[in-house]
């Protein structure tokens, strides 16, 4: 039953138009920057080297498409929270909204099961949005611009990994990235299970972005007890499968952090579900 | 008198160091004068603070008087200065003022420290100081300063092609003080900034093993326009 109904849900995903605008706005935003990578990549690339360019010149194709995949990436993956939350917010909220959440409670199936099943519906279309991010963003650059030696930015310098060893950190890198994306889902439903329309969700899931982005990226001593475990501030997690050597250890920590989020977040929304008055 | 006798002796000291030394690049110049072209297959180890990258191979096409070009699969990095400038340089005598100096011994081998001060103001280079090998006229260290890029220290190692004073390996030392990375891209959200206040060595240094010389082919000058 319970994979009956998340058919179900995910049909109800794919028959809503607001489903088609993530992909479209993400297409459309991936062609946008290859298009300008490619008039004039140049010159973003050398204002990221430019400082050690005095002394050193980088000899080869710096400007590949390993580089535009990680570049469209990093740009992306800020945005991306508010495609998904903007379909996975109306998933209880949006039947409360239309009248349809008392026919779907009528269904012989546990309301522990609805939710459930809207969470799986909400992780496949996350997995989803992911994987189509994963195949424009690397293999259309890959196609248009090459392969090459990734040159990463960091805090503590320039890392250049070398082309054979950069497909299992794109592959990993999007695991962790369709985690973080995974949370963001599940809040939004977890938020959805205690609104009666699909905006509150929505908005209050960006909100509780922001507002957890900004206080992780204060340098004030009395946040530091709390950013670790904001789910913010494993959503770059992606990013360390970039460093060499790969902190193993730290990434394990934010997967940890963030799989725990997902079995709370859901916890609420089970139980907030489990409690909603259906009959007023 | 006494004073005049002075300056003569300093005089003709001076013009017997620049005479001396401009023998001895004399020498340098001719040999490497004496390659007209060559291929070299480059393999190249930097050890840069603030810049993680393992070693990777290249190769080095270079047609006088000042064609080169480096041809890579992956990203190869090296100094902004080291390896044409000196041919340049050189081969223009009257660009520049040679003084011969100490003698010091590099490894097992004795040089002789040539300081190569150019004339015009508008020069990019402010100063060389060259040790060579005056039994092989081969130089075995260079110093070169610059306006805008600072100094880099070249210490050179010579094989079968020391005849053609084409080293066997360079090891290039390069101040790195000035790199900045650009806040705005280098910002982690999650790094505090009392985790980025690591200071980094003074010194970077770039090794390159040259193997396989090719030497006066005929190289043909479409291979310094093709890209790629």
């Amino acid at each position: 039953m319970l994979l009956k109904n998340t058919y179900n849900e995910f049909i109800k995903i794919l028959s809503k138009p607001r489903s088609y605008l993530g992909i479209g706005a993400l297409t459309l935003l991936v062609g946008i920057i290859i298009f300008a990578m490619k008039a004039d990549g140049r010159s973003i690339i050398s204002f990221v080297t430019s400082s050690f360019e005095q002394t050193l010149t980088f000899n080869g194709d710096v400007l590949n498409g390993n580089l535009i995949a990680f570049i469209i990436l990093q740009m992306l993956i800020v945005h991306i929270p508010l495609l998904v939350a903007l379909v996975t917010g109306d998933l209880i909220s949006g039947e409360a909204a239309m009248g349809t959440i008392r026919m779907l409670a009528t269904k012989p199936i546990s309301r522990t099961n609805i939710v459930l099943s809207k969470f799986i519906a909400g992780a496949m279309y996350t997995l989803f949005l992911t994987l189509w991010l994963g195949l424009i963003a690397l293999f259309v650059s890959r196609q248009i611009f090459g392969t090459g030696d990734l040159i990463v930015l960091n805090s503590d310098g320039l890392v250049i990994l070398q082309d054979a060893d950069i497909l299992w950190r794109f592959g990993l890198g999007f695991c962790v990235a369709f985690l973080s994306l995974l949370t963001v889902s599940t809040l939004s439903i977890a938020l959805s299970a205690f609104a009666e329309n699909s905006i509150g969700p929505i908005v209050s899931t960006m909100a509780i972005i922001i507002l957890f982005t900004i206080i992780g990226s204060l340098d004030v001593t009395v946040f530091d007890n709390i950013k670790p475990y904001l789910f913010t501030t494993h959503m770059a997690s992606w990013r360390s499968f970039f460093e060499d050597p790969v902190p193993f250890n730290s990434i394990n920590q934010s997967i940890i952090i963030l799989v725990v989020h997902n079995i709370v977040l859901v916890a609420i929304a089970v139980y907030k579900f489990n409690k909603k008055d259906i009959t007023s | 008198m006494k004073k005049f006798l002075t300056l003569l002796i300093v005089a003709i000291q001076f013009s017997f160091t620049a005479q001396e030394a401009n023998d001895i690049l004399s020498k340098v110049v001719t040999k490497l004068n004496s390659v007209n072209d060559y291929t070299v297959n480059a393999s190249v180890k930097a050890n840069i603070p603030m810049i993680k990258i393992l070693p990777s191979k290249a190769t080095i096409y270079f047609k006088q008087k000042d064609k080169f070009k480096i041809v890579s699969k992956g990203i190869v990095i090296l100094p902004k200065q080291g390896f044409t400038e000196i041919n340049g340089f050189l081969a223009n005598k009257k660009s520049y003022l040679a003084v011969a100096g100490d003698t010091l011994k590099i490894g097992s081998v004795m040089t002789k420290l040539i300081t190569v001060i150019p004339n015009g103001e508008s020069n990019e280079i402010i100063l060389v100081k060259l040790w060579i090998d005056t039994k092989h006229s081969a130089i075995m260290k260079s110093q070169i300063t610059t306006k805008s890029n600072g100094s880099v220290t070249t210490t050179y190692s010579y094989g079968d092609y020391v005849t053609y004073g084409l080293p066997s390996e360079l090891v290039f030392e390069i101040d790195v003080k000035a790199f900045k990375l650009p806040k705005s891209v280098a910002a982690d959200i999650n790094k505090s900034t009392t985790e980025k206040k690591t200071k980094p060595n003074k010194k970077g240094v770039i090794t390159v093993t040259l193997t396989d010389y090719k030497v006066n082919t005929g190289l043909s000058d479409a291979i310094f326009t093709k890209k790629k």
